[in-house]
């Protein structure tokens, strides 16, 4: 504990008076040079530098994923990096690799001691926190200046035994349903509540348009069942972060909804969702085989974008379905940035993820609304900005993005809710844990009660071992 | 060959033709494909389609060519054809360096255990570069080489050279030692010897260690993609996959012209040297 407030203190620290003469004299110089041309060229589109005390220098190297809108990398790359780069002085370089690929990149890393400084994860990676330095002030920094950090984005990122935010977060995707419109008026279909959704499935089936719900190894159905779960009351998870799916309501409520999936599944899907991969149900809903799927907007945008005008209409957007116990929904993506301890441009790394921060609002809308701000005051306005923007999407059904912002606001929350995204979660997801209690019970393979057991000893299992390494 | 046998053979060579070849034919159609077209289930995936699904006559109208702009425009595509076979090439040329006198020594001068210890290179061959490739990645970023090709050309040798000298071992032994015995009886040195008489002889397995380090090279995924990161030095195994795929959306068209375009020279050159490549294979199953 004390290791890590060192840490977070020497990271933040001020520059040493050697420090400060020797790039005091290169930044005087360079302003003399070039009178801050670079820094007036960032500062109009993204207004002012923030930490224009710190003077940084060297390379700054970014992992990130290749995000599915492929001109919103083209405009990070290419403009926005590029002068945060020249108003620092520093060569930011930018990776970007298959999302699928980012554990064992990072892996990879820590193995070696050496890659890149700002590591960005898909979803919480918060097995990974002991490489990582903590980011406690760097919250603290944005919190100041913007307001209240989100729940989900806290929750994911702060591990409440080393009272450390280990991960910076830098942007979530809401979770919607997506659905054919026209499919589920044919159908006679709603999609309120997830009795509906069972009531519903074999109906969609019969004409041809099942529902896809994946149960594979793959992170689009670790977050669509533990939403399952939410919504059934069946916790993996308590505040205190014990797990406690084992027991009394939270194991009546797993129970419910391993009841519930498998009924959907056998009467309203096919055998291709235990082989889905996170692609699978962008692919059979752009081909026009499903009538709904659980997913971030890639599948309405990707609609969009081929031009497919007929499906693109269709295709609607809603809250998840409510649940007996509520109706509560992971997020789909919570980008979250690790700044490695053997990171050799710590600075460089701490003040672009707090630059980007404070200058949200060119990100939320080039990602076409798929990255909302974890400090929601980090677009002006607040919630009430972020959907006017989003209502005036020019899609139809006009508006239909809107709904984003409520899903974000009231239905959007981490894994492992109601405690924190621990590494006992992160290590649930990562062995895909929760498809196979799912996939278990729907193929028949053993009953909800027994798979229940039997994920809540796992689970234990991998409790006790980050237990004992005093992370949770 | 009879009437007969013509007729057998063609009925059992054509359909494997088709079958092997049917991939090739599925990504040359859909690479031209339109997006409207590709998704649409009701429309056929092997013509190109109008909007409503109809066959014409001018079907190439109906294609575009937009995808393979895009991955020759929009992505680091031909850099990392140019890194592949830059790889491919320097890999190739450490292989044979180490592998030919590897595999002569231990199929002419190791005595008894060379036949051991030529089973034990192989198996070495055998470990996964799943298992291989964390404490490689460390070696690499202390050597200084992450994000360069020279991490690839230093690193596949250590699965084509324990398989090439295997091959070649048993493709020496094919070869009878008196014809070196001949020239080193006439003054020619050992190393003479395996230059002007073995080698000559021999190129059969050179060719099909060429050929098989090269296709080794331009396959692998797992240490391509973990020790570079940025897209311009990537070879096309982590490129395409990296760039095309990007979140959950798939860029079909351009995937598909991608796999294509380096599948058809090296398809070529296996068929080229077909015959040679065989006789490597097989040169060291008869002694």
């Amino acid at each position: 504990m004390a290791d890590v407030a060192e840490e977070v203190a020497s990271a933040s620290s001020a520059l040493t008076r050697g420090d400060l003469l020797k790039r005091g004299s290169a930044a005087a110089f360079a302003v003399s040079m070039f009178g801050g041309l670079a820094e007036r060229a960032f500062a109009a589109p993204y207004g002012p530098l923030q930490f224009a005390h710190r003077q940084l220098s060297g390379e700054l190297k970014i992992m990130t994923w290749a995000h599915f809108v492929p001109d919103y990398d083209k405009w990070l790359d290419g403009t926005y990096a590029k002068q945060w780069g020249e108003a620092n002085d520093v060569e930011v370089k930018i990776d970007h690799i298959n999302n699928a690929l980012l554990y064992s990149t990072g892996a990879a890393e820590v193995a070696a001691q050496s890659g890149h400084d700002l590591f960005w994860f898909i979803s919480p990676p918060s097995t990974f926190q002991k490489q990582a330095i903590p980011v406690t002030d760097l919250v603290q920094e944005v919190s100041k200046k913007v307001g209240r950090m989100t729940a989900v984005a806290r929750k994911s990122t702060y591990n409440p035994k080393t009272k450390q935010f280990y991960g910076f977060p830098e942007g979530y995707a809401p979770d919607p349903v997506q659905y054919r419109k026209s499919l589920l008026q044919e159908a006679g279909v709603s999609l309120k509540t997830w009795d509906d959704v069972r009531r519903g499935a074999p109906k969609l089936k019969q004409i041809g348009h099942p529902v896809g719900l994946g149960m594979s190894n793959e992170i689009d159905s670790n977050m669509l069942l533990t939403s399952l779960l939410y919504c059934y009351g069946g916790f993996i998870q308590d505040e205190q972060n014990r797990v406690v799916i084992g027991q009394g309501k939270n194991r009546q409520g797993a129970i419910q909804a391993l009841q519930v999936m498998r009924e959907i599944y056998r009467n309203g899907m096919s055998d291709e969702v235990f082989a889905w991969t996170a692609a699978s149900n962008n692919q059979a809903f752009l081909a026009g085989r499903l009538s709904v799927a659980l997913n971030a907007i890639s599948i309405a945008r990707s609609a969009e974008d081929a031009g497919n005008q007929a499906l693109s209409d269709d295709t609607w957007l809603a809250s998840i379905p409510r649940g007996p116990a509520m109706r509560m929904g992971n997020e789909h993506v919570m980008g979250t940035y690790l700044i490695w301890k053997f990171a050799k441009n710590k600075e460089a790394a701490q003040k672009y993820a707090v630059d980007q921060m404070l200058n949200y609002r060119d990100h939320f809308i080039r990602s076409k609304y798929y990255n909302f701000p974890p400090w929601t005051g980090s677009i002006k306005g607040g919630f009430k900005e972020i959907r006017r923007i989003a209502s005036q999407d020019p899609h139809k059904p006009r508006g239909k993005y809107a709904v984003l912002t409520t899903i974000a606001e009231k239905y959007t929350t981490n894994p492992g809710y109601p405690g924190n995204t621990t590494p006992v979660m992160d290590e649930i997801y990562n062995t895909f844990l929760i498809p196979q209690m799912f996939a278990t019970v729907a193929q028949g393979k053993s009953t909800p009660a027994e798979a229940v057991s039997a994920f809540a000893a796992r689970a234990a299992s991998i409790y006790r071992k980050w237990h004992n390494q005093k992370l949770v | 060959m009879t009437r007969r046998q013509t007729i057998v053979t063609y009925l059992v060579v054509v359909p494997f033709a088709i079958v092997l070849g049917f991939p090739f034919f599925f990504a040359l159609i859909t690479m031209f494909k339109t997006n409207l077209d590709l998704a649409n289930v009701e429309h056929s995936p092997y013509t190109y389609n109008d909007l409503a699904g109809h066959l014409h006559w001018d079907f190439w109208n109906y294609a575009t060519l937009d995808h393979v702009r895009f991955l020759f425009e929009e992505t680091n595509y031909p850099t990392w054809l140019l890194n592949t076979a830059i790889v491919g090439g320097a890999v190739v040329v450490i292989t044979l360096l180490l592998a030919m006198p590897a595999g002569y020594a231990l199929a002419r001068l190791a005595g008894g255990w060379g036949q051991g210890a030529g089973v034990g290179i192989f198996l070495v061959y055998l470990i996964p570069p799943t298992l291989l490739f964390l404490p490689l990645s460390r070696l690499v970023s202390q050597l200084g080489l992450k994000d360069s090709l020279w991490a690839l050309i230093l690193v596949y040798p250590s699965f084509t050279v324990p398989f090439a000298t295997w091959l070649l071992m048993g493709f020496f032994k094919t070869i009878p030692p008196e014809l070196e015995e001949a020239a080193l009886m006439d003054g020619a040195s050992r190393l003479k010897a395996l230059r002007l008489i073995v080698l000559p002889v021999s190129l059969p397995g050179i060719l099909t260690v060429v050929i098989f380090a090269f296709s080794l090279c331009v396959n692998e995924f797992i240490y391509a993609f973990t020790f570079i990161s940025s897209s311009e030095q990537r070879t096309v195994s982590a490129g395409i996959p990296n760039d095309l795929i990007r979140g959950d959306v798939f860029f079909w068209q351009s995937l598909m012209a991608a796999t294509l375009i380096p599948a058809i020279p090296l398809a070529l050159l296996y068929n080229a040297f077909l015959d040679r490549f065989i006789k490597g294979f097989t040169g060291g199953a008869f002694r």
